[in-house]
Formats: structure tokens, C-alpha cells, sequence
């Protein structure tokens, strides 16, 4: 029973990130129709920014977030103002073809750059642990946690209340609309698109603090993205909270009961259920 | 008030105005003017050109001809700084954020505006004109009747505080008697100083509300005057309103 418990706080703690993770890719596809492949190279990037900023300036990964995460913004809405941009409404195909296109040149200047080695963000906290009876809680993973659960619930706030966030739901709803209502597209997939990347880049941050960072992490970190997306539906951060926790759980508990090499086999095989079973996502509306 | 001073003037002025679509043309050297504080009509049954002469104004589609506003040309602006200037169009179909609430309908409508402190304001001022609003203001727009749902796209256009509120089909697939509430709104706005062009296919009730009118075929204006001298001319009489 200690076990299990165990393994279920784990989960938790993973589904937290993962849900980070998969929030800007939520974003970015609900609101400029682009599955962006390159997302996890981004989220990889974003924790090498993070262990740069570790390594020689010695900024705390955590407080180091907001940097990694405004540098990020910033690549973020460069590239869909200069290359996005063009082809934002295009057909999906396009759209797949050049993120994808993305991802690949991201991959390979990240090892020119950075070598293929691996690295691991070690604050002097790394190793520390609260006990809460029979459980052991990894204080890095708590943070992350932490951190996770208040940029998705600041995102979700963001887009309800401000005018910006109304302006990007409204777009992301009718751009006729939203166009004789004053918004200026480019500007705004732009900034959508930068609040994606900056939040992959605090994923990260975030990722680099539990796990091993190298150039190739990228595909992967996408393709759970997508899965979480999917489960948790495109309309509502919250659900990408629940996307996560799903995936975060069934992989913890796959990997302790069936096998480690069962995790992914699982995940996806979650999606493909949610997708037969509810295809607009947990918490989405049934058409 | 400032729309008095003014009243008689242009503030819109079409002048041969030609638009189509991929090498069609739709609209023939339209010219017409919008004059300060007027209702204004222009009328014609479906595909005469009236949503593409709507489409044109708002820059959504490219034309050939002058625009001028309020003493500005349209013609090279884009969509959104055609909406800056006060020209806002309630399109046809409503085309609401069905997703949103009324109130973030609403509050799209003040997206633009540099006076944000005063759309709190504003707001309660919409939900007295609706008062219906008012009582479904957290409900989403989508799931509302029709007439709601044109309540709710014109107080999203005069969320916007326009000068020239253009109204396409408002009254299309509306009960009569919710149209003849928007027809009461739309004077009111009037006394407000918001000139309004409303665009309709239900000739009578276009023009028997308006002080103007255009009456539109195939692309081009064929009459144009006093709305009531329109409503008694034989030829309107005999094409449009089967008298």
C-alpha cells in the first residue's frame, strides 16, 4: 500500500510538469491551428538556458525561470513574426511540415552548440526529500510541482480576465470577428506564439531540475505534449492540468508494476482511448 | 451636441466605389454618402452587393474608388485601423464569440479603445439599453436566442464607441416584435450622436425607419433619397414591395 501511494505521489509530481509542458503547445494550437512539432526542442532549449544561467552566473534554477522564460518569449515571437507568420492558417500540412523543419534545425545547433553530452542542473537542494509518513517527497520535484500548478492556473486567469487573454480566446473563436473588432493578427498569433515558447522555455527550466537535459530530449517532450493536449482539450489550461496528471500517473504506475520500458506504451495508449472515447479532450464539451 | 453641429454633413463618402471577388466584379462605381446623426438604409435583395460594399468600407476586401471618413481615406488602411478610426461593423450573422459570455462579447467590442477606465462604465450603460443582456451577462453568447444574440453584436459594436455603427441584416430570421425593440434602440443610439447605416433586405422596414435611403441592384445604387419619398416611389414600390 506504502508502495502504491508512493508511486501515485510520484505520478502527481510528474503529471505537474507535464502539464507545464504541454501548455504553450495547447495554446499555440488552439489559437493559431499549429501543431508545433518543434515545441519540445523549444522546452530543451529552454533548459539549456537554464543551466547556462546555473552553471556560470549562478542564478538558482528556480529564480532563474522568469529570465529563461522572458528570453524565451522574445525567441518565441521572432519566430512567428518572421517565419510563422507565413504560414499561419495555411493547411495543417504546411504547418506540420515547417515546425517540423523547426525542430530539426533547433536539434542539431543545440549539439553544435552544446555537444551531445548530458547534463543535469544540481543546485544544492537537488538531493533533499520531505518525509510525510511512509512517503518520500523530492523537494526539487515539489517545486517544480509548485511552480507547474501556478503558471497553469496564472494562464488560465490570464485568459479569462485580461484583455489580452480575451482578445486571444476571441481570435482563437472567430478571426473574422476578432478582426473587425480591432485585433491585428500578426501581432497578436505573435504574442500568443511567445507566451507558448515562454512557457515551454519555464517547462524547461522546470525539467532540468528532475531530469537529464540533452539536445534530442525535444521529440518526446512533443509527442507528450500532444498526448496531454489531446486529453485534456484545447479550451481550458485546467484540463491540461488533468491531461497531465492523467499521463503523470499512468506512467509511474505502468513503469512500477508492468516495466520501464511499458511507460510510453502506456501513455499513448491512453490517448488513443480518450480519443475514441471523448475526442474534444476530458473536460472539453461532447459536439 | 457635438452630432447636431454637424448634422447634414458627409461623414462617410463613397465615391466610385468597384470590389469583387478573384477577378468578379460585384459592386459598379457605387458612390453614396452617410451624413452626420442620420439612420441611414440601404436596401436591395439578396446578392445586390451589400455585404461585399460592407466588406469593402471595412478594408476586409480590396476596391477600387475613394472612401473617405470623417475626413480621413480608408482606402489604404487595414481592417483594424479602419475600426480605430470609429467605423464598426455589426456583421451579418452576428458572428458573436459564441463562446464567450456576453460581457467578454461586450468587452471585445472595447478591445481598441484607449479609454479603458471607462468601459466599466459603458458596459452597465449597454445593459441598461439591453436590459436583457444585463440579466444573461455570464451566460455564453452562443446558447442565447437570436434576438439576444443580435442584442448582444450591436452592443458590442457600440462598446466600441463608433461614429458610424453599420448594421448588416439585423433584422434577418428576428420575430417582429424583437425587431421593433433594435429599431427603438437604434434611435435612441441616434440621440447619442452614433450615425447609423443599416444595412437590410426588408425593404419596408428599413426604410421606414430610416432618413435616408439607397436601394441597391446588382452591384450598383439604382435610387437613392428621403427614406419616404423612397417608400412612395412607384418604381420601389412595384420591384420591392410587391404594391
Amino acid at each position: 500500500m506504502d508502495l502504491f501511494a508512493q508511486i501515485l505521489v510520484n505520478g502527481v509530481l510528474l503529471g505537474g510538469l507535464y502539464a507545464v509542458m504541454a501548455l504553450g503547445l495547447a495554446l499555440v494550437w488552439g489559437v493559431l491551428n499549429i501543431v508545433n512539432l518543434a515545441h519540445g526542442a523549444f522546452i530543451m532549449l529552454g533548459a539549456y538556458l537554464s543551466w547556462h544561467l546555473y552553471t556560470y552566473l549562478g542564478i538558482d534554477p528556480f529564480l532563474g525561470l522568469p529570465i529563461t522564460a522572458i528570453l524565451m518569449f522574445c525567441l518565441g515571437y521572432a519566430v512567428q513574426r518572421g517565419l510563422l507568420n507565413l504560414i499561419v492558417r495555411a493547411p495543417m500540412f504546411n504547418t506540420l511540415l515547417i515546425t517540423f523543419g523547426l525542430e530539426v534545425v533547433l536539434t542539431y545547433l543545440a549539439q553544435i552548440a552544446f555537444s551531445a553530452d548530458f547534463r543535469t542542473i544540481n543546485p544544492s537542494y537537488a538531493g533533499a526529500h520531505i518525509s510525510l509518513g511512509p512517503l518520500v517527497i523530492p523537494l526539487a520535484r515539489l517545486m517544480a510541482f509548485g511552480v507547474a500548478i501556478v503558471l497553469t492556473v496564472g494562464m488560465w486567469v490570464f485568459l479569462l480576465r485580461t484583455r489580452l487573454g480575451r482578445a486571444i480566446r476571441a481570435t482563437a473563436q472567430n478571426l473574422v470577428a476578432a478582426r473587425l473588432y480591432g485585433v491585428e493578427p500578426r501581432h497578436l498569433y505573435a504574442m500568443t506564439f511567445g507566451i507558448g515558447i515562454g512557457l515551454a522555455g519555464a517547462a524547461g527550466g522546470l525539467y532540468g531540475t528532475v531530469s537529464q537535459i540533452n539536445p534530442y530530449i525535444g521529440a518526446t517532450l512533443t509527442a507528450k505534449s500532444f498526448a496531454i493536449a489531446i486529453i485534456g482539450g484545447l479550451e481550458n489550461p485546467l484540463g491540461v492540468i488533468v491531461g497531465g496528471l492523467v499521463l503523470g500517473i499512468i506512467e509511474s504506475l505502468t513503469v512500477a508494476y508492468v516495466g520501464a520500458t511499458f511507460g510510453d506504451v502506456a501513455s499513448f495508449g491512453v490517448l488513443v482511448l480518450v480519443l475514441i472515447v471523448r475526442p474534444s479532450g476530458i473536460l472539453g464539451k461532447t459536439a | 451636441m457635438r452630432a447636431s453641429d454637424k448634422a447634414g454633413e458627409a461623414l462617410l463618402a463613397v465615391t466610385d466605389l468597384s470590389a469583387g471577388y478573384g477577378g468578379m466584379p460585384v459592386l459598379r462605381d457605387v458612390s453614396l454618402e452617410v451624413r452626420h446623426g442620420e439612420i441611414l438604409a440601404l436596401v436591395g435583395s439578396n446578392g445586390a452587393g451589400k455585404t461585399t460594399l460592407l466588406r469593402a468600407l471595412s478594408r476586409m476586401i480590396a476596391s477600387d474608388g475613394g472612401i473617405r471618413f470623417a475626413g480621413r481615406d480608408l482606402a489604404p488602411m487595414t481592417p483594424d485601423e479602419v475600426f480605430g478610426a470609429g467605423l464598426v461593423q455589426v456583421p451579418e450573422g452576428r458572428q458573436l464569440f459564441d463562446r464567450m459570455t456576453v460581457e467578454d462579447n461586450l468587452l471585445m467590442g472595447a478591445y481598441r479603445r484607449a479609454d479603458q477606465a471607462s468601459v466599466r462604465g459603458d458596459l452597465e450603460r449597454m445593459y441598461a439599453l439591453f436590459p436583457r443582456l444585463g440579466e444573461r451577462r455570464r451566460q455564453l453568447a452562443g446558447s442565447m436566442s437570436g434576438g439576444e444574440q443580435q442584442m448582444c453584436a450591436m452592443a458590442r459594436g457600440l462598446m466600441a464607441k463608433p461614429q458610424l455603427l453599420m448594421i448588416d441584416e439585423m433584422s434577418l430570421g428576428l420575430a417582429p416584435v424583437i425587431v421593433e425593440q433594435l429599431m427603438e434602440v437604434l434611435a435612441t443610439i441616434r440621440t447619442e450622436g452614433v450615425t447609423v447605416l443599416l444595412v437590410e433586405q426588408d425593404i419596408h422596414l428599413a426604410l421606414s425607419g430610416a432618413d435616408r435611403g439607397y436601394v441597391m441592384e446588382t452591384g450598383a445604387i439604382v435610387h437613392g433619397g428621403d427614406a419616404k419619398a423612397l417608400i412612395d416611389d412607384p418604381a420601389v414600390r412595384k420591384a420591392y414591395l410587391g404594391l
